[in-house]
C-alpha cells in the first residue's frame, strides 16, 4: 500500500471574490509515495508545492481529483495521528517555552501524557534544542524556531511527516543535523515528504522527487534517474596528442576540455568499451572514467525552461 | 482529550495576554470598593431610615440594592468588556503559520469552533462567579440577608454572552479581523438591539405618542425577532433577582434559536473554508 496516493488532483482558486476567473493551482497531479522513502517536492514559486501538501492535510480542498493517505481519504481526521508536519513560516504561541510547544501541540497530536514527558526530552535533544527548552520561544532565533518545529512534527511518532522548508533559516550545522535525523527517521520505517527550494539539500537525502510548474507534474522519479545523463561519460586521462584528440572530435564528437579530459557521448557499452581500447592502445593512461550526471539544479532549470517554451 | 487541550491551550493564551490577570485585578477592586462603601455604620444607619420612615424592610433593600448591581447599564458594561476580550481569539487563531498546524493535527474542525464557543464562556462564567459570588457574600454577610437568587444572575448573564458570543465567532471566522468583530458585535449589541428592544416595549403598551406605519412596525418587529434579545432576558433576570418570575420566556427562545443559527453557520463555513 502507497503511503500518499494522488490521482488527477486539481485546485484551482477564484482570483477574486464574485468573480469567474480562476487561478489554476494545481492540475491533475498524480503520483504516489512508498514507506521508508523521503519524498521531495520540488518547483518554482507558486507551483502548487504547498497547495498540494495543504490538500494532503485537509488544510485546503480539492476541487477535482482523489487523494489518499495510508489507504484512507485525507479527510479523516484519525490518520492525522500518525502524521507530522512542519509547515513554512509556522508560527507557536509566542508565550510558551519550547518544552511546553512540545507538550502542547504533543498533546493536540493525541500522545499520552506519560509518554509525551519522556519524548519531549528525546526529541529536543535530537534537535538540540535540549538547553533552551525552559525560555520562550520569542527570544528564539529563527534556526532555533526551526528545530523546534521539526520537533513538534515528530512528536507524535508519526509514520508520514510533511516539512515544508526545514532548513529554512538555519546554519550549515544545523542543515547537516536535520538531514542526518532525516536519513535516521527514513532507517525507521518513516516517510518524510519534503517540501524545498534547496536542492542540493533535496539531491543530498531524496530518494524520489516530484517536479511542478504552474500547477503541473512536469517530471517524477528517482534522483539518480533524473540526475543522470545517460550514456554520456567523462574521461580523465594524461596528456592527449592532436591525432587522438582529432579522433574523438570527429568519431565520437567529444566534448574536450583541455588536454586532459573530455566527455564522450557513446551508443552503448561496446562503444564505450571501444574508446577505452582505443586509448590504451595509443598508450595513453586512463585516470577516471565517470558516467556524467546533471546536477538537480541544472536538470530542475533545463525542465522549467523546457515547459515554458 | 484533544478538545480539552485546545480548550485549556485557550485559557493559557487568555492568560499569557494578561486578559485573565486583568478582569481579575478589575473586579477585585470593584469588590474593594464595595467593601469600603459598605460599612456596618452604613447598613445601621439604613436599617434605622427604614424603620423610622415605615418603609420597606431590610430585606427588600438589599434585594433593590442586587437588583440594581445587574440592572442594564451594568450589565452592558460587563457583557461588551467580555465581548471586546474575546474577540482576539478566533481571528489570532486562524493566522497563519498557527491554523495550518491546527487543522494538521487529529480534532476535527466542528471541534475547532466549539472548544473556541466552550472556552469562551467557561472563561466568562468564571469571572462573574467571582464578581458576582463575592458581591453576593460581601452583601450578605454586611446585610445578614443572604438572598440566594441574587446569584442566579451569574448563569444569565452567562447565558447573554454564550448568546452574542455565537456571533463575535462567526464573524470572527468571516472576517478574520479583530477589530471588525468588535465593531460589527457591538453595533449589533448596541444601539441597533437596544433600539429594537425600545420600540417593542412601545409596541406591547398602549401606542401614544409616535406612530409607526405598518410596513415600519413589521420590519422592526422581524428584526427584533431574529435578533438576539440580551436586553429583554436582562429583564427576565432582574425579575427573578428580585424574587419574581418571567412573563414571557419568548425573548429567550428565540435568542438561543439565534445562538444555534450563529454557531451552526460557524462550523459550517469553517468547515468549508480554505486555509
Amino acid at each position: 500500500m502507497s503511503v500518499i496516493e494522488i490521482k488527477e488532483l486539481t485546485k484551482h482558486f477564484s482570483a477574486k471574490s464574485f468573480s469567474k476567473e480562476k487561478i489554476k493551482a494545481l492540475e491533475k497531479v498524480s503520483f504516489t509515495t512508498d514507506t521508508s522513502e523521503i519524498f521531495g517536492l520540488l518547483g518554482p514559486n507558486g507551483a502548487g508545492k504547498t497547495t498540494l501538501v495543504k490538500i494532503l492535510l485537509g488544510i485546503t480542498f480539492s476541487t477535482s481529483g482523489d487523494a489518499k493517505i495510508f489507504g484512507r481519504p485525507v479527510s479523516d481526521v484519525n490518520t492525522k495521528k500518525k502524521i507530522g508536519y512542519l509547515p513554512e513560516n509556522h508560527r507557536f504561541p509566542q508565550y510558551l517555552t519550547g518544552e511546553q510547544v512540545i507538550n502542547y501541540f504533543g498533546k493536540l497530536s493525541g500522545v499520552n501524557s506519560k509518554v509525551l514527558k519522556t519524548r519531549t526530552v528525546e526529541y529536543l535533544g535530537m534537535v538540540g534544542m535540549e538547553k533552551w527548552k525552559n525560555t520562550k520561544i520569542k527570544k528564539y532565533s529563527k534556526g532555533m524556531m526551526q528545530r523546534l518545529g521539526l520537533a513538534q512534527s515528530m512528536i507524535n511518532n508519526p509514520d508520514l511527516i510533511f516539512l515544508d522548508e526545514p532548513t529554512d533559516g538555519v546554519d550549515p550545522i544545523g542543515r547537516k543535523e536535520i538531514r542526518d535525523i532525516l536519513i535516521h527517521l527514513k532507517s525507521k520505517g518513516k516517510t518524510i515528504f519534503l517540501n524545498s527550494h534547496l536542492l542540493s539539500e533535496i539531491e543530498l537525502i531524496c530518494d524520489r522527487v516530484a517536479i511542478l510548474n504552474k500547477g503541473i507534474l512536469i517530471k517524477e522519479g528517482s534522483v539518480e534517474d533524473i540526475t543522470t545523463k545517460a550514456n554520456t561519460y567523462k574521461f580523465n586521462t594524461n596528456e592527449l596528442n592532436d591525432k587522438i584528440m582529432n579522433l574523438l572530435l570527429n568519431q565520437h564528437k567529444a566534448v574536450l576540455n583541455g588536454r586532459n579530459e573530455f566527455l564522450c557521448n557513446v551508443k552503448d557499452v561496446e562503444e564505450l568499451n571501444g574508446v577505452i581500447d582505443y586509448l590504451r592502445t595509443e598508450k595513453i593512461l586512463i585516470l577516471s572514467v565517470q558516467q556524467e550526471k546533471n546536477s538537480l539544479e541544472s536538470m530542475f532549470i533545463n525542465l522549467i525552461e523546457q515547459q515554458k517554451n | 482529550m484533544v478538545l480539552i487541550t485546545f480548550i485549556t491551550g485557550i485559557f493559557k493564551e487568555a492568560l499569557a495576554k494578561k486578559i485573565i490577570l486583568a478582569i481579575f485585578a478589575f473586579f477585585s477592586l470593584l469588590i474593594i470598593l464595595l467593601v469600603l462603601a459598605i460599612t456596618n455604620s452604613t447598613v445601621e444607619g439604613i436599617q434605622s431610615m427604614l424603620e423610622s420612615t415605615g418603609g420597606s424592610g431590610m430585606k427588600e433593600a438589599v434585594v433593590t440594592f442586587e437588583a440594581g448591581i445587574i440592572s442594564k447599564i451594568p450589565m452592558f458594561m460587563l457583557i461588551a468588556s467580555f465581548m471586546i476580550i474575546v474577540s482576539s481569539f478566533v481571528p489570532d487563531m486562524l493566522k497563519k503559520g498557527y491554523i495550518d498546524l491546527m487543522l494538521s493535527k487529529p480534532i476535527s474542525r466542528t471541534k475547532i469552533v466549539l472548544g473556541q464557543f466552550i472556552a469562551g464562556i467557561i472563561l466568562v462564567f468564571t469571572a462573574l462567579l467571582f464578581l458576582l459570588g463575592i458581591i453576593w457574600i460581601v452583601i450578605s454577610a454586611k446585610s445578614g440577608i443572604w438572598h440566594v437568587p441574587f446569584l442566579y444572575s451569574i448563569f444569565w448573564f452567562t447565558l447573554i454572552f454564550a448568546i452574542l458570543y455565537s456571533a463575535v465567532i462567526l464573524i470572527g471566522i468571516m472576517t478574520r479581523s479583530t477589530i471588525l468583530t468588535i465593531l460589527i458585535n457591538l453595533l449589533m449589541f448596541f444601539p441597533v438591539s437596544f433600539l429594537l428592544y425600545l420600540a417593542n416595549v412601545y409596541f406591547e403598551n398602549d401606542k401614544q405618542g409616535v406612530v409607526f406605519g405598518p410596513v415600519t412596525e413589521t420590519i422592526i418587529k422581524f428584526f427584533y425577532n431574529i435578533l438576539p434579545k440580551a436586553w429583554a432576558i436582562q429583564d427576565i433576570c432582574e425579575n427573578i433577582v428580585k424574587g419574581g418570575a418571567a412573563v414571557s420566556y419568548q425573548p429567550l427562545i428565540t435568542s438561543l434559536l439565534f445562538m444555534g443559527v450563529m454557531l451552526s453557520l460557524a462550523i459550517l463555513y469553517f468547515n468549508k473554508k480554505d486555509y
